[in-house]
């Protein structure tokens, strides 16, 4: 019950973020009856998409302090458990998705165990690693359908136990409503006793172990909860894109995606992630088709999405939430 | 059992309270501890000293476990410790505090000693009050809202103070806590500690420089040098010791007493 108090009160922010919150969350109530086109309606998806990505990602990446960079492997293991299970044995979104959850936990913890012995740089390649060998594993593995991927198959009539829909409003208000179980839980979580620790062990590590805290278990759970988050995140994308391949969920890229944007947007704060998405994935969409579209312009959405982030990184590396919070400093 | 032979007194078998027994510890050749054996009774305040470089700090991480001796063992509360992670020894009722402390802005004074309470209770209430409590205890509830960062350097070592004190040890080791204090504060710290000792029933070891802090707090002290013990006693015998003169006090301070 107090875990549940705590992750509906928000009375710790000040005001101006309150009302933000209302009024983002009225927004995004009423974002398909404002007659969006459906461009517009698939970034929107893709970004409640990625800020789930990255609020499980700041569990160990910004409370833990961890420079992660293997979420896709997570995110396959959600995709694929849903696609697979659909394909070979019709099982419902709705039971698949938590066999995915189940997996990518009991998998995280399996490679989290010898993960943790690692630090700093070297656990950040060591995350990278294990997720491009399990990529790799995907790629070359035929039951699975190797690098071709594999097709869902589409039901005639919209199906809710197979999460059909002609409609991507459906979808979008099914990823809304994950987006919200994101948002608070991690709301308790900032405030739980692991999220505590977290913090203390990302600011001193020996001191953190001096204080009673077994430092290599708590990272290994909040890898745990990260890998979660992201697997339900793949769940989403199998039955939205109806196809899923190796490229698509389980790239480097990927990760380096989630991780970005959660650091972009200021990694150990709970709107950070959110700010990052709601940053990167319209410049990403827009700026890929707009300059897509003109010859010699291909991979100038990139220069730009790499320019930014460095100019946000040297300036403040507590991203755009750190920038905000110097100006309300200031003016205080 | 070969340890407690030593420790037998009058025949019976006495268990002390915390026993270091022959811990040895080499850095590839820079031996810091060499061969130290020594015990410290329940409620006691036991003072550690010697030069910089005498091994002290890596004598405290050997017995709190950052360390693993190459040989030798420590035995706390009647059970054998060598070996064990810090967080164990830290559940077995050991607390510490550092000389450095990494400071960033991640987290306020309060949320820094709720972190310690959490070591004995989930709640975050029980925690914030328990961490209120011992803010209060050492008379820095005032800094509460502070960030670590925007402190100066002695009142982050009292913070650290407090975070070790909220894991309610039984045994503190204190690094340090005394330097850059004026005398003044040096004077409250010497309270401090005795209001641990007595009040809250906690036995101290401490690691200190500041001659005025160890003399006066300390009811018998142990001195390093060169990572071997070369005495051990009451204040009053240390300052006449002639090794300890010769190696770390200075003839000007024997005098001067």
């Amino acid at each position: 019950m107090e875990a549940l108090k705590d992750a509906f009160d928000f009375s710790d922010f000040s005001k101006s973020e309150q009302i933000g919150l209302i009024i983002f969350s009225l927004f995004l109530i009423a974002f398909p009856i404002l007659g969006a086109g459906s461009f517009t309606k698939t970034v929107m998806i893709q970004f409640l998409l990625f800020s789930l990505f990255g609020m499980g990602w700041n569990t160990i990446g910004g409370y833990g302090g961890q420079v992660e960079l293997g979420k896709a492997q997570y995110v396959g293991i959600g995709a694929y458990t849903v696609a697979l299970m659909m394909v070979w044995w019709k099982i419902p979104f709705w039971v698949s998705m938590p066999i995915g959850v189940l997996i990518a936990l009991g998998y995280s913890f399996i490679i989290g165990y010898p993960l943790f012995r690692l630090k700093g740089h070297y656990f950040a390649i060591a995350t990278i690693c294990t997720s491009l060998v399990l990529k790799d594993i995907f790629d070359n593995w035929d039951l699975v359908g190797a690098a071709k991927g594999i097709e869902l198959p589409i039901h005639e009539h919209p199906d809710f136990l197979y999460m059909q829909f002609k409609s991507d409003t459906y979808y979008y208000y099914f990823i809304m409503v994950l987006f919200y179980i994101g948002l608070f839980y991690m709301n308790w979580f900032r405030k739980s006793k692991l999220g505590y620790q977290l913090r203390m062990i990302k600011d001193d590590e020996d001191a953190a172990e001096s204080l009673g805290i077994d430092i290599r278990w708590c990272k290994i759970k909040a890898y745990s909860i990260a890998s979660a988050f992201v697997a339900v995140g793949g769940g989403f994308m199998a039955v939205y894109n109806l196809y899923i391949d190796p490229a698509s969920v389980m790239e480097l890229s990927l990760s380096i995606k989630i991780a970005l944007m959660a650091m972009l947007g200021g990694a150990a704060s709970l709107w950070g992630p959110i700010i990052g998405a709601a940053f990167l994935v319209p410049l990403d969409r827009f700026l890929g088709s707009w300059l897509g579209g003109h010859k010699g312009l291909i991979g100038v959405d990139f220069m730009i999405y790499a320019a930014l982030i460095m100019v946000v990184s040297a300036y403040q590396p507590r991203g755009i939430w750190g920038i905000i919070e110097q100006f309300r400093k200031r003016g205080a | 059992m070969g340890y407690y032979r030593a420790i037998q007194k009058e025949g019976c078998l006495i268990v002390p309270f915390l026993h270091v027994d022959n811990i040895t510890k080499d850095f590839g050749g820079l031996v810091a501890n060499n061969h130290i054996t020594f015990s410290i009774e329940e409620g006691e305040i036991v003072g550690l000293i010697g030069p910089n470089g005498a091994g002290k700090t890596t004598l405290f991480n050997c017995i709190v476990g950052y360390h693993k001796p190459d040989s030798g063992n420590v035995i706390f509360n009647g059970r054998d410790i060598t070996g064990l992670k810090p967080h164990e020894t830290n559940r077995a009722g050991i607390g510490r505090t550092f000389q450095i402390m990494k400071v960033t802005s991640g987290m306020t004074v309060l949320e820094n000693v709720m972190v310690g309470a959490f070591c004995r209770v989930d709640k975050r209430e029980e925690a914030r009050k328990e961490a209120v409590a011992v803010l209060e205890f050492m008379g820095i509830e005032n800094i509460k809202d502070f960030h670590m960062n925007e402190l100066p350097v002695a009142t982050q070592r009292k913070v650290g103070l407090a975070r070790a004190l909220a894991t309610k040890p039984v045994l503190l080791m204190l690094d340090e806590v005394a330097s850059g204090l004026n005398p003044k504060e040096i004077e409250e710290i010497v309270e401090l500690v005795r209001v641990i000792n007595t009040e809250k029933k906690i036995t101290l070891f401490i690691i200190e420089h500041i001659m005025e802090m160890v003399m006066k707090v300390s009811q018998r002290i142990i001195v390093l040098d060169y990572g071997e013990k070369i005495a051990e006693g009451s204040p009053n015998d240390i300052v006449k010791n002639e090794n300890v003169i010769k190696a770390y006090l200075g003839e000007k301070y024997a005098q001067s007493l």
